[in-house]
């Protein structure tokens, strides 16, 4: 959102899930028109592409745990917190965790208290002490514990219904998530609860703004208009409006509109109903330090050498019904990904497929070399033939499977716009060569691209590789290629 | 017909046409009671940018205004209010990004687009603090030779309201600091937030975690920069701050390990009163914030949080006043210059001043006690700590742009980034 927001984008008003990223957006901001009116500003105040900006919404980024695993840590009794969580990831290989990737607020807090942990410290993180060699292999530790990365709240929601405690432990959301899930899956399906754990270290908060883009410095950029900015104003002044803030605290978020209490009776934060005691509105008690920019950068940056590595196959239909412009805007959803996977430890293979196996690129660290040669290889790739979607999926896996360290978040990728035609293996061969691997099966992720595809197959390879289904059209397969890649 | 005789019909019947032409256009326009050569517009726009602390009250006011009857030469007056920091709108200024023209040009000199472009001009301004309106008159006096906001006659500047900085810390953590150091001023604070053990070595909870101290970001919000002037003030036990203070490098660590206590400079807002509301004592226990907004967030503090903020004066008071500025330059006319100076008066009117009172503000005319409404926060927090005289008289002098700059490029190198 910050990187379109920068470059003439097709939108005037944007709302993340924190301010955070606005400064982020500021400061890339004045960087880049810094100077441009080829005179000195005599005024050190940047350039701002953010205008008005208002805040509807806040929730506290907490850890998320079954209340059966929260008391095992010993919650509610005494204080929980980051550290703990990690020692016990470390220490104990059945406990299941996981954040988000950087690119949201809760990922970011994450990461950031494991540095803060790691350096020994609890604020003041500086450049030094986040990229001194003790602090990133005990960063490294932790990550090597992480199920996978990914999106964020929704799809965890999603699994944790499916799969209960078996697929997570706990996980870092936003409080509001906590209240959710015990409203619509405690309270109506009979789930376990979760319960927000504030860390002793301290959390982060979510405060949702909405900010408006002042467009039209740039060449070329159509300027903000009048109508535009009334248009933002009545949006804010709706999101603000007494009904809709009551709709957010009942969604499990606190309000901006500071007259609404929050322990009011039928408040989700009242001492009673299906949240009581999971959620505390006296709690936070104190917040995690937010170092400057120039840290939260380098926490970024470094992150991607410390997470846990990836090697993942993508696997891509090139049959004949791709011809046209889906295979233009397949190079291109391929291309983004590609340029998307930065950890230098992570792999990536390539297979394409038709009537058989029509090219088969091996796993290779994405260096500078071998990312330009797997560009080329996606760029001239060609659209002919049937569809043997089983084959190359298994061939994969088989690839995989073979290779695996166990250290390695092991992924297939797999896109199609038609259904089975060509395969030598049928979907019970899959099954069993899943079955049949020692560790951890490579978790599989299918794309039905358009109408046509067997989208009843890719649900069953994705259930099959404990992963996820998705649909695509021409207009958001490259959006969720780079979604995809979130989750390495 | 001899020829002279032609010549002077044509003349009467090419006068006849202009004439008949500039009726039926006048008509069009809808300037009916505009003769042939005075134009009077359908209605005034004025256009007034607003600082932060006081856009609520502004904007209430603007709206009574609107619907009430007040004119400028028999034209309707509506004013449109534009919410910015008063840094934010000084930046732009600097940058000249409102479009104000080069020296020599006119209005009617420019092609109708680039006049249409000048509508949006803004015809006043009302900075957190006159002496933005100086730092602003010094970038355009590079640029146009002249001020474009005037401080005598009549279009002179004029404060609509006045606020100070005060300490606003959370009731709890007030008591230990008062308990542990006996006065609440910029030394215990520095003291406290690099307190090593955090609020456990201070006497408090250990659940406090350290002393977080709220400050604004001083490259978003003025009440920042209005932070580090006072906190060099009480460090140097002066009010008049120089360049050379500001660099020491004795005073700089001093400074950096204060800032070193400030959650987060991310904020949207920069850090207000309001964040004290939302986030209550997990972002902040305590800070410099102004007055007004500590008293308007107040009730929302309570609504929220189990703990009532306390209200300190502090040793050197810094002042904001709020100067209402009418831009003097060629870019709005004259009949929006008076406009704005007609909005000026409802502003200062007794009954718009009272109105003051319940924003937490205090009255800029000195007829007005600030007890005199029953609205008046100051008489609703009273047991907050909040004092109808301020109780101690050492006002920071307004700092100087060297000073300023200084301070924020200070900022920016060792803690904006």
């Amino acid at each position: 959102m910050v990187d379109a927001a920068l470059d003439r984008p097709g939108f005037q008003a944007i709302s993340p899930d924190s301010s955070l990223w606005l400064d982020q957006l500021d400061q890339a901001w004045t960087a880049q028109t810094s100077g441009q009116a080829g005179e000195e500003a005599a005024i050190p105040v940047g350039q701002q592409r953010i205008g008005s900006q208002v805040r509807y919404a806040v929730s506290p980024i907490v850890i998320a745990a079954w209340e059966s695993a929260a008391r095992e840590l010993g919650w509610p009794d005494q204080p929980v917190g980051w550290e703990d969580i990690q020692q016990l990831a470390t220490q104990d290989p059945d406990f299941k965790w996981n954040h988000p990737s950087t690119s949201t607020a809760a990922g970011l807090l994450a990461t950031l208290a494991e540095f803060y942990a790691g350096a020994g410290l609890t604020r003041n993180l500086t450049e030094e002490a986040a990229t001194a060699p003790e602090t990133l292999e005990y960063v490294k530790n932790v990550e090597s514990t992480i199920q996978f990365y990914g999106e964020g709240e929704e799809v965890i929601v999603q699994r944790l219904a499916e799969e209960g405690r078996d697929f997570l432990d706990a996980f870092v959301a936003q409080e509001r998530v906590v209240i959710d899930w015990n409203r619509t899956q405690a309270d109506q399906q009979g789930q376990e609860r979760l319960v927000a754990i504030y860390p002793k270290e301290g959390a982060l908060w979510t405060d949702h703004p909405l900010a408006l883009l002042e467009l039209g410095s740039r060449a070329d950029e159509l300027a903000t208009t009048n109508n535009q900015h009334l248009t933002f104003q009545a949006f804010a002044d709706y999101l603000t409006s007494a009904d809709v803030q009551q709709q957010l605290l009942a969604s499990g978020y606190r309000p901006a509109d500071l007259s609404i209490p929050l322990d009011a009776p039928g408040s989700p934060f009242a001492d009673t109903g299906v949240n009581a005691g999971a959620v505390d509105w006296r709690q936070p008690q104190t917040t995690l330090q937010m170092p400057g920019p120039a840290v939260v950068d380098v926490v970024k940056n470094v992150w991607r050498l410390t997470k846990r590595p990836t090697n993942v196959y993508l696997v891509v239909d090139a049959s004949g019904s791709m011809s046209g412009p889906k295979i233009i805007r397949t190079r291109q959803a391929l291309t983004a990904f590609v340029n998307q996977i930065q950890g230098d430890r992570d792999r990536v293979g390539m297979i394409e497929f038709g009537d058989g196996l029509k090219a088969f690129t091996p796993l290779r660290v994405m260096d500078e070399g071998n990312r330009a040669d797997l560009l080329i290889q996606i760029d001239a790739m060609e659209a002919s033939g049937g569809t043997a979607l089983i084959d190359a999926v298994y061939a994969a896996v088989a690839d995989l499977q073979a290779q695996s360290d166990g250290e390695a978040i092991d992924a297939v990728v797999v896109m199609t716009d038609g259904k089975e035609n060509s395969s030598a293996y049928e979907l019970r061969d899959l099954q069993a060569l899943l079955r049949s691997g020692a560790g951890r099966p490579p978790v599989i992720f299918t794309i039905a691209f358009g109408k046509d595809a067997d989208e009843e197959l890719l649900q069953a390879i994705a259930e099959l590789g404990g992963g996820q289904f998705r649909r695509a059209d021409a207009t958001d397969i490259e959006e969720l290629y780079r979604i995809i890649s979130t989750y390495f | 017909m001899n020829r002279t005789r032609i010549i002077f019909i044509g003349i009467l019947a090419v006068a006849a046409l202009i004439a008949g032409a500039s009726l039926l256009v006048r008509g069009r326009s809808g300037g009916a009671q505009a003769g042939l050569t005075v134009e009077r517009p359908d209605q005034v726009t004025v256009r007034v940018i607003t600082a932060l602390p006081v856009e609520e009250w502004v904007r209430n006011a603007a709206e009574e205004f609107n619907a009430g009857d007040y004119t400028v030469d028999g034209a309707p007056i509506d004013v449109e209010i534009v919410a910015m920091d008063g840094l934010a709108a000084l930046g732009r200024w600097d940058r000249n990004e409102f479009g104000a023209l080069d020296p020599g040009v006119r209005p009617e000199d420019l092609t109708p687009e680039e006049q249409a472009a000048l509508d949006s001009f803004p015809t006043a301004w009302i900075p957190d603090s006159r002496y933005l309106v100086e730092l602003a008159n010094a970038s355009y006096k590079e640029r146009l030779g002249r001020d474009v906001f005037l401080t005598d006659g009549e279009y002179r500047a004029r404060p609509i309201a006045i606020s100070l900085f005060t300490w606003g810390l959370y009731n709890s953590r007030a008591e230990v600091l008062e308990k542990t150091y006996g006065q609440i001023n910029w030394q215990t604070i520095h003291d406290a937030a690099t307190a090593k053990g955090g609020w456990p070595e201070l006497g408090g909870d250990p659940a406090w975690g350290f002393f977080k101290l709220v400050a604004p970001n001083p490259a978003k919000n003025v009440g920042g920069l209005a932070a580090m002037i006072a906190m060099a003030g009480e460090y140097y036990g002066r009010t008049d701050i120089s360049v050379e203070d500001v660099t020491n490098p004795e005073f700089q660590t001093w400074l950096k390990e204060l800032m070193g206590a400030v959650t987060d400079f991310s904020s949207a807002s920069a850090y207000t009163a309001e964040d004290f509301a939302l986030f209550g004592y997990s972002v902040g226990d305590g800070g410099q914030l102004l007055e007004s907004d500590l008293l308007q967030n107040m009730q929302g503090i309570l609504t929220r949080w189990e703990d009532p903020l306390k209200i300190v004066y502090p040793d050197y008071v810094t002042w904001f006043d709020f100067p209402f500025t009418v831009w003097v330059g060629p870019e709005t006319s004259a009949l929006e210059k008076n406009a704005a100076l007609e909005f000026e008066r409802f502003l200062l009117s007794p009954e718009q001043q009272e109105k003051a009172l319940a924003y937490g503000l205090r009255p800029a005319n000195p007829e007005i006690a600030v007890d005199a409404s029953e609205d008046s926060l100051f008489v609703k927090w009273r047991d907050q700590g909040v004092q109808e005289v301020v109780p101690r008289t050492t006002a920071m002098r307004s700092p100087d742009r060297d000073v300023l700059l200084t301070l924020l490029r200070w900022f920016e190198l060792n803690v904006g980034e």
